[in-house]
């Protein structure tokens, strides 16, 4: 007897949770969205342009009456918040955003780490989310919920072995080529490691890895690891690092003399604060990257000029991939007609934004939830001067291989 | 042998690096038997200032460190007057009310310096921080031995201090027992003031040091000050030769590890900890101690 009457109370209590959630979806008068970022923290520096990005993208959206759902436009509420570059408050602030402020969608934050954090969340709540700085796959692939508009790491490596392949080609380079490969102890490391090998062995006449070796992040000395480098006697230098363990291995790479035909950082080289910290000794290092305001395409154009009227800044790849990303949850939002959760990830699933100022010009996410764009790669040539030089089609200067001595 | 010459280089001028980070919690603990957590804030600290003095005035940074130095024993003191009465006064082990406040401190500093100075990484480039110079043959960078030279110096200074001064006695007796040192007539706080502000200055020397090797945000110090903790570990947590000692044997390890054997570098921390064990079991009075027992059982 007990026992019934209590299930009765709780399928009326559920029933009063989901009639109240409908009717609470039902009377939506504008899209709530929520966001979390690291504006303050370690993280802080790129956080605080992925906030710009986003608040100048919803600010776009309500400023031309909203988006258009069921026939008429709402406009977005963004409710963004700040993790303080802090993992578990990162995900805890997502629940919160989720369970207490009731938004349809999620914009996830930036930097591996916090995004793994936060990606646990939507699963449980069945609520889309999508990020714009996290390149780790491991993050991708676990949740239907979860979407990245950052390629993964691995096609990072596979477009800056394409680019060299390239030059081989062209006979720029001559083959068999030695790398020496070195990467920071994280996911992002392990995944560029990956690419590089899976290239290598599938190209086995033209590079082979003489040195592979990992290292832990900001290491006060890279002088031990740097005479491996040298003992190795490769002829790529190919390294995975954060911008802090760029400037300090690189500043002892140049100090100790060391030499090879190719030099890249991963992402890192084209940074300002790295050409600042290390001078002429970038001249030539060439970088992957998920964006560059050198791209050729007009909706780069019009972004650039869009940004800087905006800012007075010329925009960033962060800049670039935040705007984007949040581009991406509109047309997802529109393309569904609806704010129910499942349709509006079914339209992300679905989603072909062919205007997109991402490389490649058309933005798409795999089944894992991942855009899989080409990497565009940059070369730093001397006096400050920054080339496009992959791919080619979008060019805008000559590469220069092998580096000169 | 170039290999032997170019680790033996490596080695040395590595230990110079981690002595320097090392100095300002050995002379703390040393004297109030406090481990400070703020070690690592006041080296993120120095960095900044000698950043902003490179940056605001042009002064060179090891120049800047004249400035730093005094700069950061006045905080030191000040700091101590202000919150020294919750820190432990006597006693062998570190009070848990101490490690907390330094722990409070090094986040107050931290977010203060993301006030100040933002989260953009920070660097200081000079005429010669990419030049280097060529000792048998092995190239080693000019910043590196800078801090090399300015890290045998503090040694000196140190000693000379602790050793041949008024000051440096009162040091060692409050080092050695507080109580007696009290009974003889040494102004027991006044004397943990001076050295809490001699182990700041330190730190904010060696944050202004570190500062021309490396780039630097906020969150700079964290992974240097669980090797500078290994070090005085290692060194016997009061002596300064000691702390000599104890960065240049991890130094050594470090690099004869990196040269010689196929143990991945990423296991360089894993080096230290494991020193740590092992010290913290074999020989927990550091090893001078473990000399002097040594040196005790020959004349035997």
């Amino acid at each position: 007897m007990h026992a019934s009457h209590s299930w009765r109370v709780t399928l009326q209590a559920v029933f009063l949770f989901v009639f109240a959630g409908i009717s609470a979806r039902a009377q939506d008068s504008e899209i709530r969205i929520g966001a979390v970022l690291p504006i303050t923290g370690k993280e802080s520096k790129i956080g605080g342009a992925y906030k710009a990005a986003t608040e100048l993208a919803v600010k776009e959206v309500n400023d031309a009456g909203g988006l258009l759902v069921r026939g008429k436009k709402m406009k977005v509420d963004l409710r963004l918040l700040d993790d303080t570059s802090d993992a578990a408050k990162s995900a805890q602030l997502v629940e919160q955003l989720i369970v207490q402020q009731k938004v349809h969608a999620v914009i996830g934050g930036y930097g591996s780490q916090l995004v793994q954090a936060q990606s646990v969340v939507p699963e449980r709540y069945g609520i889309p989310f999508i990020s714009g700085g996290a390149g780790a796959s491991s993050i991708y692939g676990r949740s239907k919920w979860v979407f990245g508009t950052l390629s993964p790491v691995e096609n990072l490596a596979e477009t800056q072995m394409d680019f060299l392949f390239d030059l081989v080609k062209q006979r720029k380079l001559k083959a068999p080529l030695k790398i020496s490969l070195l990467r920071e102890n994280t996911e992002h490391g392990k995944d560029f490691q990956k690419g590089v090998r899976e290239f290598v062995n599938a190209h086995p006449k033209q590079f082979s890895i003489v040195l592979d070796e990992s290292f832990e992040l900001y290491a006060p000395d890279f002088r031990p690891l740097l005479m491996r480098v040298e003992a190795a006697k490769g002829d790529l230098f190919m390294c995975d690092a954060h911008l802090e363990d760029y400037i300090a291995m690189h500043r002892t790479y140049t100090q100790m003399g060391l030499y090879h035909q190719m030099v890249t950082y991963g992402a890192r080289g084209a940074d300002e604060a790295g050409r600042k910290a290390l001078g002429a000794a970038t001249d030539y290092i060439f970088a992957s990257g998920w964006w560059s305001d050198l791209l050729p395409y007009p909706q780069v154009k019009a972004f650039n000029a869009k940004w800087k009227a905006a800012t007075g800044n010329n925009p960033q790849w962060y800049h670039a991939c935040a705007y984007e990303t949040v581009r991406a949850l509109f047309a997802a939002i529109q393309n569904a007609g609806s704010l129910q959760p499942d349709a509006i990830r079914n339209a992300l699933a679905r989603l072909v934004l062919k205007d997109s100022i991402l490389p490649g010009g058309v933005l798409r996410f795999s089944k894992t939830g991942e855009a899989t764009l080409p990497f565009v790669v940059t070369q730093n040539k001397p006096a400050g001067k920054l080339d496009l030089v992959w791919p080619k089609a979008a060019k805008t200067g000559e590469p220069v291989a092998p580096i000169p001595r | 042998m170039q290999q032997l010459v170019s680790v033996t280089l490596s080695a040395l001028l590595a230990a110079g690096l981690y002595a320097t980070m090392a100095y300002g919690l050995a002379v703390i603990y040393g004297v109030m038997r406090i481990i400070n957590l703020a070690h690592a804030g006041f080296m993120m600290l120095g960095a900044y200032v000698t950043f902003t003095l490179f940056s605001r005035f042009s002064l060179d940074p090891f120049i800047g460190l004249v400035v730093v130095g005094p700069l950061f024993f006045f905080f030191g003191v000040v700091l101590y007057r202000a919150v020294g009465k919750s820190m432990a006064r006597s006693g062998a082990t570190p009070s848990i009310e101490s490690l907390l406040l330094l722990f409070g401190v090094w986040l107050v500093l931290q977010n203060l310096a993301y006030v100040i100075w933002t989260g953009d990484t920070q660097s200081i480039l000079t005429s010669y921080t990419m030049k280097s110079i060529e000792i048998f043959g092995v190239h080693v960078g000019v910043p590196s031995v800078f801090v090399f030279l300015a890290s045998a110096a503090s040694l000196i200074f140190l000693n000379v201090l602790l050793k041949r001064t008024y000051l440096g006695k009162a040091i060692r007796a409050v080092t050695q027992n507080r109580d007696a040192a009290l009974l003889s007539g040494v102004d027991a706080d006044r004397i943990s003031a001076t050295a809490f502000g001699l182990g700041t200055a330190f730190a904010g020397i060696a944050g202004g040091m570190l500062s021309t090797l490396m780039a630097f945000t906020p969150d700079f110090g964290r992974s240097f000050l669980l090797k500078a903790f290994c070090i005085i570990v290692l060194g016997g947590m009061e002596s300064v030769t000691g702390v000599a000692l104890g960065a240049l044997v991890l130094a050594v390890l470090e690099n004869v590890l990196g040269a010689y054997t196929p143990v991945p570098t990423s296991l360089q921390d894993a080096v230290s900890f494991a020193l740590l064990f092992v010290a913290l079991v074999a020989f927990p009075q550091g090893l001078p101690a473990l000399f002097a027992r040594f040196e005790r059982k020959a004349i035997r």
